[in-house]
């Protein structure tokens, strides 16, 4: 069973995170994840920054993972937007 | 056919392609489900569909082909826009209306 925490770790340990939010049943998991790494990228050259990271492990273990991959300032925008 | 050969054909041939799981009228996961909707609200009701489970090459060649490990995938024009968090981050903002309008010449829905 794959745990959210052992998700978190897997895309840690390949891309430097100032902040993260992970859920998930064991197959669904569902991440926010705030990175300088995603600065000047589009949105499927982030999400393929995260799918490295997270290596083979995306296509054996990992059914789905929803994300929203956001720049730190794009984060603070958000949360001051969300108040 | 080598299927990566297959799926730049597929891609080239149509402007709209949706690689899922099942078919636009019976979608078999939630995922493929909402990229088939968000199409739909954006005012595109044909579109040339690849049902994965039924085409286990395609299924895996799918994603090497875009260096994109999971399914649904939404080509426009021949390029790869995303999955279904990308198509419906897109549709939200706006962009995936304005992209199929410029693609597709047609006006937004």
């Amino acid at each position: 069973m794959v745990t959210p925490e052992s998700v978190r770790q897997g895309i840690e340990g390949g891309l430097a995170c100032e902040h993260m939010e992970l859920a998930g049943d064991g197959q669904h998991f569902e991440a926010l994840v705030v990175s300088r790494a995603f600065e000047g990228r589009s949105r499927v050259q982030r999400h393929q920054l995260v799918y490295a990271a997270l290596g083979e492990r995306m296509r054996e273990e990992i059914h789905a993972l929803s994300m929203r991959c956001l720049t730190p300032d794009e984060w603070r925008a958000a949360q001051a937007q969300h108040g | 056919m080598d299927v990566q050969q297959l799926i730049k054909e597929q891609v080239s041939a149509h402007p709209v392609v949706l690689y899922m799981k099942g078919t636009p009228q019976f979608p078999q996961c939630g995922f493929s489900q909402l990229a088939t909707q968000v199409l739909h609200a954006c005012g595109v009701n044909e579109f040339f569909s690849v049902n994965v489970l039924e085409n286990p090459d395609i299924r895996q060649g799918i994603k090497d082909f875009a260096n994109w490990p999971t399914i649904p995938q939404l080509y426009v024009a021949g390029e790869f826009v995303g999955g279904s968090d990308i198509v419906k981050e897109m549709y939200q903002s706006g962009e995936l209306q304005k992209l199929l309008a410029e693609k597709l010449g047609k006006q937004p829905a």
